[in-house]
Formats: C-alpha cells, sequence, structure tokens
C-alpha cells in the first residue's frame, strides 16, 4: 500500500532519476571514491596475498567517515525541500487535498529522498568490498557499518522532513536541518566509528546494533506522529497561510530566546521597522532586505538557529576554552562551520528569491541599477550573517579575559576575530555568486555549501587523506598550497595558548612538523599561513563580488525574466 | 510614443515572436490581444525593458528600448502579468519602497503616496501588510506602484486577470481614468469586450505575428468589404421598405423578416444618411436605423482564423 499504490515516489523518483544530473553525480561519486582507493592502495600488494588489518582498516575507516558525513550532508538537501518544495511550487494544497493519507506522502517523500543517497552508498559497496580483499575485516564489519548508514540515513531524512513540513522556504528548512542532524552526526560517528586503534570493539558493536536502532526508531515515531499530524490538520494552508507574521504576537508565544529590533545585539542584524518614509539616498534594496524581508516568514528559523548554536557553543566553550585552552582553534573552527551553515542562508537566496517570489520584474524596472542592487544585496547578507556568527565569540572574549594560557597570547584574538570576519565575506561572497547563477534557490543553496565545502574543507581534508595513507604517490607540498583555501588551516596554523603539557613537549617532533607546515613562501617571502589567508581572501571575494555583479548584469538586469 | 520595428525574439529554435512592428501614438490605449502564447507578454517584456531582443527596435518617448533602458524606465510604468510583493511590508512601504528607487526626493514622496492612494482607492490600506492583501487589492497596488513616478506611458500586462466581476469593473474604471489623465497606455487582456470599451486601437497577436493593427473600426472594414445595415420598421411599411432598398444603388442585397430588415450596404457615411432620409421621405416608419458592427470578439474570431492576412 506505501509503496504499490502511492503516486509520490513514483512521480518524485521519475523526475530525479530521469535527469542526467543523477547519472552524472552518481559517476562523480565513485570516481571519486575510487581516487581514494587508487591513491591509498598499497604499492606493493601481491595478488591473493594479504597485508594485513593496517591499510584496509585505514581504507576502511576512511569510507566509513567519508560516507558517513555525505550522507549527513546529502539527506537535507534531498529530504529538507520536498515538502518546501510544493509550497513554493503552490503544489502543498493539491497534495494536501488528494486522497493520499499524510503517513502516504510522508512514506513517499521520504522514500524519494532518500532512495537516491541509497543508491549512491550501496555503489560504493564493491570499493568497500575491495578493502576486504586486503585482509584485517570482518564481513560483519562491513554489515555493521551499513546498519548505522541505514538507521542514521532515515533518521536524518526523517528529520529533515519535519523541518520542510515546519518552514516555508526551503532555505530555512535545510539550515534548521544541519543545525539538528551535524551535532547528532558527530555523536553518532563518534560513537559507532571504525576505528583501528580502538580497542573496545564490543561496546562499539553494541551501541551499534542494540543502542542505535531503538533510539532511532523512537524518533521515527515521534517526528512521524508530527509530521502526519500537521500535513492532516495543516496550519500553513489557505487563508491561514497567508497570515501576515505578527512579530509582537510571535514573541509572546516564543520559548527560549526572544529577538527584540530595538535591543542590542539583535538591532544589528534586524533593525526597527521603519515609522516614516526613508531618507533621501538610501538604499531602498539594503532596507527592505534588513528591515522587512528578514522575518518576513518569522522569527523562528532565527531563533531556532541563535537557541542551537549557543547550546552547542557551551560544551565547545567549556572544554576547549577553559579546560583545554591550548586546543582553542577547535572552538574558532566551530564558529567557522556555524558560519558555512548560516551564511549561504542569506546570500543564496537573495536573487534567486527574488525570481521565485516574482518581485524580480518590478525591481529590475526601476531606475536601481544593477551595482546598486548586488551591493545591497551583498551588505545585508554579510551584516546578518557576521552578526549571527559574531554572536559565538562572546565566549571567546570571555575566555581571552580570564584564562591565563590565552592572556599568554592575547594578540591571537585579533587574528581569530579576523579569519571569523574574512571567512563570513567569504561564504556570502560565494553564495551571492551562486544565487546570481542560478534559477532556484534550493539549487543555489547546495552549489554554495558544496563550493565551500571544497574550498574549507578539501584542503585540509586532502592533506589528513596523503597523511594517513600508505606509500602516498602525491607530494604533500602541493597539497600544502591549498591551504591557504581554508580558514580551519589558518586557525590550526596559530600557535595554540602554552598549557603545562605544550609547554613540556616544545621543540619535539610533533610542534617542529606544525611550524613547517604554518609557513609560507609568498614572492620569496616567508609568511605564516594566517596572514597569507587574510591577504588572499579579501581581493579573492572582490573577484566574486566582481563576478556577481557581471552575472547578475547579464543574466538577470538585461537578459530578461523568462 | 511607443515604437516597435521588426521585434523578433527567438527561445533557441522556438521563434516566440516573429518580425513584428506597430506603432501608437501618444495618448492612445492600445489594447494588445492574442491567445495564450502569440508572444503578447514576451513584446511587453522587451518594451519593458526586461528581455533583449534577438533583432529589430523599440523606441519609447524617443528612447531606445534596447540601448537606453534607464531613459525608458523613467517614463515607462510596467505592471506585470503575474507578480508578487514582498513580505513584511506596509502598504505605504512598499510605495516608497518603489518611489525611493525611482529617484523621487523625500519631500515629494509623502504627497505622490497619498495621491496614488488615493487614486486607486487604497488609503484605508495604507498600513496594511501588502501580503495580507487580497488578490484584486494587489493588483491595485501594483497599479499604484506603476504611477509613483508619473509615467506617460503605461505597459500593463493582463491587468484584470483573476479579479472578480467587481474588481475588474474597478479596474476598468482605473483604466479610463488613466486614459483621461493623458496617459499613453499598452495593454494586454483576454477580456476582450473590456478592452473594446476602452481602447483607441488594438493589435492581433498570433503565433508571434501581428495580425492586423488599428482601431477597432478600421479592422472592420477590411474584414467585410461591405457595411451592414440594420432597420426595424414599423408594420405597414416593411414591405415598402424592403423595396425601397432593393432598388438602392448602395444596396447588394436586403434580408427580411418579421418588422427587421438587414442590408449589405456599400457605400460611406454621407451615402448611409441619404439612404436614411429617402426611407423617411417615402413615409416609412422607422424604429431604428444603424449600421451592424462587429464585436472584438468576432474580429479577434475571425482575424486568427486566418481570414485576414
Amino acid at each position: 500500500m506505501f509503496f504499490r499504490e502511492n503516486p509520490v515516489p513514483a512521480r518524485e523518483l521519475s523526475v530525479n532519476l530521469r535527469s542526467p544530473r543523477a547519472f552524472a553525480l552518481q559517476f562523480a561519486f565513485v570516481s571519486f571514491l575510487g581516487a581514494v582507493v587508487y591513491f591509498a592502495w598499497p604499492k606493493h600488494v601481491e595478488a591473493g596475498r594479504l597485508v594485513g588489518t593496517g591499510a584496509a582498516q585505514n581504507l576502511f575507516n576512511l569510507f566509513f567517515l567519508g560516507q558517513y558525513f555525505l550522507l549527513a550532508i546529502l539527506a537535507p538537501t534531498f529530504a529538507a525541500g520536498s515538502i518546501t518544495g510544493e509550497k513554493e511550487r503552490k503544489t502543498y494544497e493539491l497534495l494536501l487535498a488528494s486522497p493520499l493519507k499524510p503517513s502516504m506522502i510522508l512514506f513517499g517523500k521520504l522514500f524519494s529522498s532518500m532512495a537516491y543517497i541509497i543508491v549512491l552508498i550501496l555503489s560504493s559497496l564493491p570499493l568497500m568490498i575491495l578493502c576486504y580483499l586486503l585482509g584485517g575485516i570482518a564481513l560483519s564489519e562491513i554489515a555493521r557499518a551499513y546498519i548505522v548508514f541505514f538507521f542514521s540515513a532515515v533518521t536524518f531524512g526523517l528529520l529533515s522532513l519535519a523541518c520542510s513540513s515546519y518552514f516555508s522556504r526551503t532555505s530555512s528548512a535545510l539550515l534548521v536541518s544541519y543545525l539538528v542532524i551535524l551535532p547528532l552526526a558527530l555523536v553518532c560517528v563518534a560513537l559507532t566509528r571504525t576505528d583501528p586503534a580502538a580497542e573496545d570493539t564490543v561496546t562499539r558493536d553494541f551501541i551499534s546494533i542494540a543502542i542505535l536502532p531503538p533510539w532511532c526508531l523512537a524518533i521515527w515515531t515521534i517526528v512521524t506522529a508530527l509530521v502526519t499530524r500537521r500535513l492532516l490538520r495543516p496550519p500553513d494552508v489557505g487563508s491561514e497561510g497567508k497570515d501576515v507574521v505578527d512579530e509582537e504576537e510571535e514573541m509572546k508565544f516564543a520559548i527560549g530566546v526572544v529577538i527584540d529590533r530595538d535591543l542590542f545585539p539583535d538591532k544589528l542584524f534586524a533593525p526597527a521597522k521603519r515609522n516614516d518614509l526613508m531618507p533621501d539616498g538610501t538604499n531602498p534594496v539594503l532596507d527592505k532586505e534588513l528591515r522587512s524581508e528578514i522575518f518576513s516568514q518569522g522569527t523562528l528559523m532565527l531563533r531556532v538557529v541563535i537557541q542551537v548554536s549557543m547550546l552547542l557553543s557551551i560544551p565547545l566553550m567549556a572544554v576547549f576554552l577553559f579546560w583545554k585552552p591550548d586546543q582553542a582553534s577547535n572552538y574558532i573552527a566551530y564558529i567557522i562551520i556555524f558560519n558555512m551553515l548560516v551564511g549561504p542562508v542569506f546570500s543564496a537566496g537573495s536573487v534567486t528569491g527574488e525570481r521565485e517570489r516574482k518581485t524580480l520584474p518590478l525591481l529590475l524596472t526601476t531606475l536601481l541599477g544593477p551595482g546598486r542592487i548586488v551591493w545591497a544585496k551583498l551588505i545585508a547578507a554579510l551584516r546578518v550573517s557576521t552578526v549571527l556568527t559574531f554572536l559565538l565569540t562572546e565566549q571567546l572574549f570571555l575566555a581571552y579575559i580570564f584564562v591565563p594560557q590565552l592572556q599568554a597570547v592575547f594578540w591571537r584574538l585579533a587574528v581569530d576575530l579576523l579569519i571569523i570576519a574574512v571567512s563570513c565575506l567569504a561564504t556570502t561572497s560565494i553564495g551571492l555568486l551562486c544565487s546570481a547563477l542560478a534559477r532556484k534557490t534550493s539549487v543555489a543553496m547546495i552549489t554554495t555549501y558544496l563550493s565551500i565545502l571544497v574550498l574549507f574543507v578539501g584542503p585540509v581534508g586532502a592533506k589528513m587523506y596523503f597523511q594517513r595513507t600508505i606509500d602516498s604517490r602525491i607530494e604533500e607540498d602541493r597539497i600544502e598550497v591549498f591551504s591557504v583555501l581554508s580558514p580551519f588551516a589558518a586557525v590550526f596554523s596559530l600557535p595554540e595558548a602554552n598549557s603545562d603539557e605544550t609547554r613540556a613537549s616544545a621543540g619535539t617532533g610533533d610542534h617542529a612538523v606544525k611550524a613547517s607546515s604554518s609557513w609560507m613562501i609568498v614572492g620569496g617571502v616567508s609568511l605564516p599561513l594566517w596572514s597569507v589567508f587574510l591577504l588572499f581572501y579579501p581581493p579573492f571575494c572582490a573577484v566574486l563580488y566582481g563576478l556577481t555583479y557581471l552575472a547578475f548584469r547579464r543574466r538577470w538586469w538585461r537578459a530578461g525574466i523568462e | 510614443m511607443i515604437e516597435v520595428s521588426h521585434f523578433t525574439k527567438r527561445f533557441g529554435e522556438f521563434i516566440a515572436v516573429d518580425d513584428l512592428s506597430f506603432t501608437i501614438d501618444r495618448g492612445e490605449t492600445f489594447g494588445f490581444i492574442g491567445p495564450n502564447g502569440a508572444g503578447k507578454s514576451t513584446t511587453i517584456r522587451f518594451l519593458a525593458t526586461l528581455l533583449r531582443p534577438t533583432s529589430g527596435e523599440g523606441r519609447i518617448a524617443g528612447h531606445s528600448v534596447v540601448e537606453e533602458p534607464m531613459a525608458v524606465r523613467k517614463v515607462v510604468g510596467f505592471m506585470p502579468d503575474d507578480f508578487g510583493v514582498y513580505d513584511g511590508m506596509k502598504v505605504w512601504e512598499f510605495l516608497d519602497f518603489f518611489a525611493v528607487a525611482y529617484e523621487i526626493p523625500r519631500d515629494r514622496r509623502r504627497t505622490i503616496i497619498g495621491q496614488v492612494l488615493d487614486l486607486l482607492d487604497l488609503t484605508h490600506k495604507k498600513d496594511d501588510y501588502v501580503n495580507g492583501l487580497s488578490k484584486g487589492m494587489k493588483q491595485r497596488l501594483c497599479l499604484a506602484k506603476t504611477l509613483v513616478h508619473d509615467p506617460p506611458v503605461l505597459i500593463l500586462d493582463e491587468p484584470a486577470s483573476g479579479l472578480d466581476p467587481r474588481a475588474r469593473l474597478e479596474m476598468k474604471a482605473l483604466l479610463n481614468e488613466l486614459r483621461r489623465m493623458g496617459k499613453t497606455i499598452l495593454v494586454s487582456s483576454h477580456i476582450l469586450s473590456e478592452l473594446a470599451d476602452f481602447c483607441t486601437s488594438i493589435g492581433i497577436i498570433e503565433r508571434g505575428r501581428l495580425l492586423a493593427a488599428g482601431s477597432i473600426q478600421e479592422i472592420q472594414r477590411r474584414l467585410r468589404s461591405h457595411r451592414v445595415l440594420r432597420a426595424r420598421v414599423s408594420d405597414e411599411s416593411a414591405d415598402r421598405a424592403a423595396s425601397i432598398l432593393r432598388d438602392h444603388l448602395s444596396i447588394r442585397s436586403v434580408e427580411s423578416f418579421d418588422h427587421s430588415i438587414t442590408a449589405e450596404f456599400e457605400g460611406d457615411d454621407d451615402d448611409m444618411a441619404r439612404l436614411l432620409r429617402t426611407l423617411v421621405t417615402a413615409g416609412v416608419g422607422i424604429v431604428s436605423f444603424a449600421e451592424e458592427e462587429l464585436s472584438l470578439e468576432e474580429v479577434f474570431m475571425m482575424i486568427t482564423k486566418g481570414v485576414v492576412n
């Protein structure tokens, strides 16, 4: 009944899998995994001879981690837009008015969102079997990994669908899904990862097989009940769906954080609404973005974002800033990850959103030139993204004031803040460029996330991969050059606060290696990596802005709206 | 005021508009008619500077649509067929946004927004959020937006689509008012009877080609080689009237039924006046005497069936 008589998965699958993109993505995915295996494959493996656990476990571990995070990243991109997409295309009411039961709609959406990801993961099975051939891995290990994949995939998909049913825009649903799923993914990986060094495999297997599935089933039950109830009696269709958001009324029922436009720091990202006409010389687009559109869909998304980020920052602050201040870089990395998630939401939909809401023809027939429009979009998105991100630096200030080890490297605070600010600029600029190039916000968002992932995480991931794999066939120096693109590499290149342990180990080999990788030679001058990062990104973002201007001008301002 | 010459727009292999040319004089209200997919919106978007032509040119108030888009935008108020509004904005904020975007100084903006709200009967909705307005109110708001910079040319794409009968009548009254204000209006609509009432000229487009353009009367004359007269006469003079008409040089054929007579007439207005005088002089009791005009629907159907090339 759920599948054979359900038109939802049939329609969605035929649309998704019919496109050449589906095959191209699968080809790229398998090629990428193939390359990973090729470079990590031990050089001197003779046919039929097992090389021991090391190489195989390394590869298997890499596969598990890589695929798990791929799952966590891809699940929301497919599922978070599946119900909001219906709302945006105005087919939501048609679907709800059909004889389909809410549970069938939910199952159909879940199946069609997850089917492609499951196909991707299964397509990696032959490569996993190659690792098995190297020896040292039991088949049960592979089976356990796929059990974890399956339960996680469905859980992530359902959580994303829940976000999709609660929000009216895909961008909001996508962001909140990531904020919920990524911490869950981290916890799950920490508890179930196949670490060759871990000796306590029994606990790990017990968690994977006896703890994870029942917890997942509990989440599935709760989420399914909530979503089906919402689909049965939707509060967001018909005249109720057109209801204007009354901020004051919404704040009365808000749980936790309350946003007040008149108070600091809220007024930094959401200035108070105007009571009178704009002064002469105001950029109307900037004014509109900040004062009217920011809360046009309600404050729920921003309240969730602020609360989840603050909640996560508390244990991270305790551990990395106060307990182990020599690992303060990890906290900065958390802030950058937060910005990677939040930044694109405000920029990647800024041009495509106008097109989707059909306000672009109104805007483009005014006397506003493309320069003023694009500049306003950049400044508005940058301002909201930067203020939200810098809300998390409050803990950093406290730590630098109260923790003696951090006081000793107080100058680092300025560099940390600069790296965070430059990261905000980069995520916004990339998002805006994707928004000017794409036709749909969902496409712009996914392209932005992928681009940021490649730029920010790619160099660090590649470096770690080549350091860990046996008999690397690519010189590390070549990879090192790309570190300049990553704010994570920049942050971790900064000297850490000298705790007792680090003082004791100063001058050891580890530190020497770190020191050598923290410097780069640019034009014959040796500069710290973080300074090259800070020098590289502002002009790079200026180039991105120039490209955005050209793309907007050519694609929309003069090329026409079809 | 508006001049389109040899405008062609292709989307890949598909030709949306093919070598379109027409002119609209100052103060004219030009109805742009055509079935769905005929190329009306493509032409309108081209004139609104939103679309680059594959070839051809357009001029509005002497400015080139292709070369001087900013100059054209200053003199044009554009209302698209399907538009959205910015969420979270009040009606006065929405109009202020566009007034600033059209570079109207603050001291003039307050007066202009008040006047436009008055004209469109939106003053009582001034502090309402735009996303909470009904469809009819949103259409009015969009029309208000097109007027904030007081453009001499209005380009309105299906301004009455999706409106209820009362809102349609109100929209028609508004357009009549704008015509009286001396605006040059290019308006497209599917409701032909509405256009017939206030358009001074029409253009009929099908499959990207302009089939006919001019005043409705001119097009009628081109459609028919003759004019049709319809007269209603008193009971006792029906036979005499038919006989006089059959003998008249300007009459090609006569059909009579009950007290109504329909005759095919070849001649100008003076000939028609002379014919009426003849009938009256002959003592025919005339109840009504008029030329039968084709409705815009009939003109449209005849033209789009290929009666006229």
